[in-house]
């Protein structure tokens, strides 16, 4: 693809309803930087929307896409990919979509290891429904359907993953703008799943996971002389419940991903007029 | 003389009887006469009573009766199941050395052959199966030559001793009974022809006609009795540049189905009752986003679990009205074996063409049920492949608005849209499940939201004009008794009007295989003294879209014992029929 595309090729002309100061602002802006940055551009790139605040990323975005039913990101995804392994695809969408509703897919995504990116814009709330507890909700988390607190342990998206099988998990701050798209970048260029979770705070429902509370306690695996090629050391850290990391957990560089693994190579979208040649054999076989 | 055999083997799963009886159906079929098969089973793995049953003639058979001629019965629970079908003449082959004194009705020939010291004579006590089969060519004089060919197809792949092995059981097994009964009166003449019949069942000919249709991608989850698509798909699909994936669930099935679709490749999923529940949700998408697919159901018996291994007729209002909202779909219902090839192949045209949800929906017995045709049936020259309107860079800018962007979901007076694959320059263009304008855009716009659904639904009526939606006729055009029919019941009802002609009863008999659009009927109708319609359901959906459609009551016959129907009882079911009075309108 030509390398004068600019991130703002990415850009819709339909400017964004999220609240102001909503951390998909960012999360947004650094997957524009990201594609861009690694060569794509909108007609070769395909966006697969869930349902929520975050997934209405698709329509501020201009590229191909399809904004689907809530939690089912993954699997359109993973079909967008099988029938055209020439097409960049990326996936985004909410806690809620990916680890509540979608959860059972995310599972199996991960362990498909299909060659896509999955952004998952974790702000620990439900923003569109007007903030009901998420599966990435702290157990005292107070909302209208949990007013004592959900008093069930928060999903470990990172640790379901590593359980999973993926190949690629990371973690960003949609408002360190640099580091997020870095991160992004490379979950793209993963030759498989590459998953990020971002934290992507709710300025309207989540007073307790903020923007400051980020600034002050996270981690950057960077600094941290953290191998991501070293399984125990990701281990370690995805299960690590005391402190916040961003950077990328693990990454398998021996990571094949689904498509070629099972010969999934051409495009499929081209067809002859008729049935395809051969076919006849497929009547014999019943003699 | 008898010409027309009713064969079948029984026992409990797990004792081969699906492989042994499709060993002799092909035999058959090469010989070639035509041959139609059922099965009966049961919903588990081992133990639990199991056969599969062939008719077989020298002319075209597409029902099963209740007559039964020959039976190799493994188990006791074989005989009594088959009681009432069994009659002065027929032949129980068994073997007397197992455990079980077999109780031989009265009248009926009882044929003890050792079946398992036979096959341990032949290499192992696995062929005892085939020992039968021996046995059952010297009964009916069939040519066990034939059989020789079918035990080669079944089991070359395992090495040329196994197939002699075989082959040696099942001389073993004709030549106990040449020595041992004396056949003189069983008279059976199974004249064979040069005819090559080609013998599949309607999943096997749903896949093959995905793969005509250049179906490239399938996703779907394991189900009764749908599954037999997506093992026929696996091996083949790849071979035509296609891959199948089992997903982990129906929702992903069909999202995953969606997605390929939105990147151009012909794409389908099949499935059965609880999976198409699943699914529904799914359903808006696909028509809202203007995505082509076909989803395929295979109807069993219902609602929830019901009886998963047995025949119904009862999603029809599911895949008609399913998902919530108003859906602009087409829902096509094959009637036969051979059909379920074609329908699929034109559902996938449909599909493109109106760029909607396009329902196969077929039924139990279509699916496990095994027909010989000629191969021409599925004369892959016929095959057309219709894209419909996807447009390419040369054509893209005549969609394009005055920004410059894409109109994916553009107003057209057919109500078709442009359509753009991924990679198209400059069409790229989001779609989405929410009401949106003409780019693809959510809105809330009233002018919007009154266009798109208008324009959407504009499709069913362009289409309702431009296809042909034709039905089946059947019998005596010009007869007072109208009987109409969906889905599989259609070999037996063409069958049946043999016997109500015997007995002086005019039918005419309409096979409908577009459930919608559909044909218009009205006509028909009012013409006829007596309208019944005929369904494997116990509420009669299809008569109450027919009553609609003609604002008329019509008499129904309806069955939900999971049995399908049979040519003989529906003759009589007819006829009774015929002296009740309509219902109160
Ligand atoms: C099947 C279904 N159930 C419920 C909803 C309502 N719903 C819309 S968004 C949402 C939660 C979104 O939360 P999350 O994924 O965390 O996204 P956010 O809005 O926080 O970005 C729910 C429950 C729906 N659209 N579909
Ligand atoms: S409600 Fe929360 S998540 Fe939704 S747009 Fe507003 S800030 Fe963002």
């Amino acid at each position: 693809m030509s390398s004068d595309v600019r991130f703002t090729d990415f850009k819709s002309d339909k400017q964004p309803t999220w609240c102001p100061g909503c951390g998909d602002f960012g999360t947004m802006n650094g997957m524009m930087k990201a594609l861009a940055e690694t060569g794509n551009d909108p007609d070769n790139t395909f966006v697969v929307a869930g349902i929520g605040c975050s997934g209405k990323i698709g329509t501020y975005m201009h590229s191909y896409a399809l904004h689907g039913v809530h939690g089912r990101a993954l699997p359109l995804a993973t079909g967008v990919k099988m029938a055209r392994p020439d097409i960049e695809v990326m996936a985004a969408g909410g806690d809620g979509d990916g680890y509540s509703i979608g959860a059972g897919h995310f599972v199996h995504a991960v362990r498909r290891n299909v060659d896509m990116s999955y952004v998952v814009m974790d702000n620990r709330i439900y923003g569109l429904t007007k903030g009901q507890a998420s599966p990435t909700s702290r157990s005292d988390f107070e909302t209208a359907t949990t007013p004592e607190g959900p008093k069930q342990p928060p999903v470990n998206p990172l640790a379901l993953a590593l359980a999973s099988g993926a190949t690629f998990i990371a973690q960003s701050f949609a408002s360190d703008a640099l580091r997020h798209q870095e991160i992004v970048q490379e979950a793209i260029e993963h030759d498989g799943f590459g998953f990020v979770n971002v934290f992507s705070p709710c300025v309207t429902f989540n007073d307790v996971d903020t923007y400051d509370y980020f600034r002050d306690s996270l981690v950057d695996l960077k600094e941290e002389d953290h191998d991501p090629n070293d399984y125990e050391a990701a281990k370690q850290v995805v299960l690590d419940g005391e402190k916040e990391y961003q950077g990328v957990m693990y990454k398998n560089e021996n990571s094949v991903p689904y498509h070629e693994q099972h010969g999934v190579t051409e495009d499929m979208s081209d067809l002859p007029d008729g049935a395809p040649e051969g076919a006849m054999d497929l009547v014999r076989e019943f003699y | 003389m008898v010409e027309d055999l009713n064969w079948a083997i029984g026992g409990e799963a797990g004792d081969g009887i699906d492989s042994t009886g499709k060993i002799f159906a092909q035999a058959l079929s090469r010989a070639g006469r035509h041959v139609f098969t059922s099965k009966d089973f049961a919903s588990r793995i081992r133990g639990g009573y199991t056969a599969y049953k062939i008719r077989t003639s020298v002319d075209e058979v597409q029902s099963v009766v209740d007559r039964l001629d020959i039976l190799v019965a493994l188990t006791q629970r074989t005989i009594d199941e088959n009681l009432d079908e069994l009659h002065e003449g027929s032949a129980i082959i068994y073997d007397g050395e197992r455990s079980w004194d077999a109780d031989i009705p009265e009248d009926i020939m009882g044929v003890d052959v050792p079946l398992k010291s036979l096959a341990e004579d032949a290499g192992g006590s696995i062929m005892r199966n085939v020992v039968a089969l021996g046995a059952a060519c010297e009964l009916t004089g069939f040519d066990v030559e034939y059989l020789d060919e079918s035990l080669e197809k079944r089991f070359g792949g395992k090495g040329s001793q196994i197939v002699e092995n075989n082959k040696e059981a099942a001389r073993l097994g004709q030549e106990y009974v040449r020595e041992n009964y004396d056949l003189g009166d069983l008279g059976y003449d199974l004249e064979t022809t040069d005819n090559d019949y080609v013998l599949l069942n309607g999943d096997e000919a749903i896949g093959m006609g995905a793969i005509a249709a250049g179906c490239r991608f399938y996703a779907g989850y394991p189900i009764t009795p749908a599954t037999d698509v997506m093992t026929y798909l696996t091996g083949r699909i790849e071979e035509f540049g296609g891959h199948v994936v089992q997903a982990e669930d129906e929702l992903a099935a069909i999202n995953m189905a969606l997605g390929a679709a939105r990147g151009g490749a012909r794409s389908m999923t099949a499935t059965s009752g609880p999976g198409i529940d699943l699914m529904a949700e799914t359903f808006g998408l696909v028509a809202t986003s203007e995505t082509p697919l076909v989803i395929v159901d295979v109807m069993r018996s219902g609602p929830s679990t019901g009886m998963p291994t047995k025949q119904e007729q009862g999603d029809l209002n599911m895949t008609l009205y399913g998902g919530h909202g108003e859906i602009p779909r087409f829902v096509v219902a094959p009637t036969t074996i051979s059909e379920c090839f074609w329908k699929t192949v034109e559902a996938f045209n449909y599909a493109e063409k109106y760029q909607t949800p396009v329902y196969v929906v077929a039924d139990l017995s279509l699916a496990v049920t095994e027909q010989t045709f000629e191969p021409e049936t599925f004369d892959m020259d016929e095959v057309e492949v219709d894209r419909g309107k996807l447009v390419d860079e040369d054509d893209v800018d005549e969609w394009l608005d005055a920004q410059g962007r894409f109109r994916a979901h553009a107003v057209t007076e057919d109500g078709v849209s442009p359509r753009a694959i991924p990679g198209t320059t400059d069409a790229a263009h989001m779609s989405t499940g929410l009401e949106h304008d003409e780019l693809g855009r959510r809105t809330e716009d009233q002018d919007d939201r009154v266009q798109q659904v208008d324009k959407r639904n504009r499709k069913v009526e362009t289409a309702k004009e431009e296809e042909t939606w034709e039905y089946r006729d059947f019998g005596d055009p010009d007869a007072d008794t109208l009987v109409i029919s969906w889905g599989s019941n259609e070999g037996a009802l063409v069958e049946a009007l043999d016997y109500l002609e015997d007995d002086g009863v005019d039918v005419r008999v309409i096979s409908v295989p577009y459930i919608f659009p559909r044909p218009d009927l009205s006509e028909e109708i009012e013409t006829a003294d007596d309208v019944i319609v005929v369904e494997a359901n116990a509420t009669g959906q299809f008569a109450d879209v027919i009553e609609h459609d003609a604002l008329t009551r019509v008499k129904r016959i309806n069955k939900y014992t999971g049995v399908r129907f049979k040519a003989d009882e529906l003759a009589e079911e007819i006829t009774t029929k015929l002296t009740e009075e309509v219902p109160a309108q």
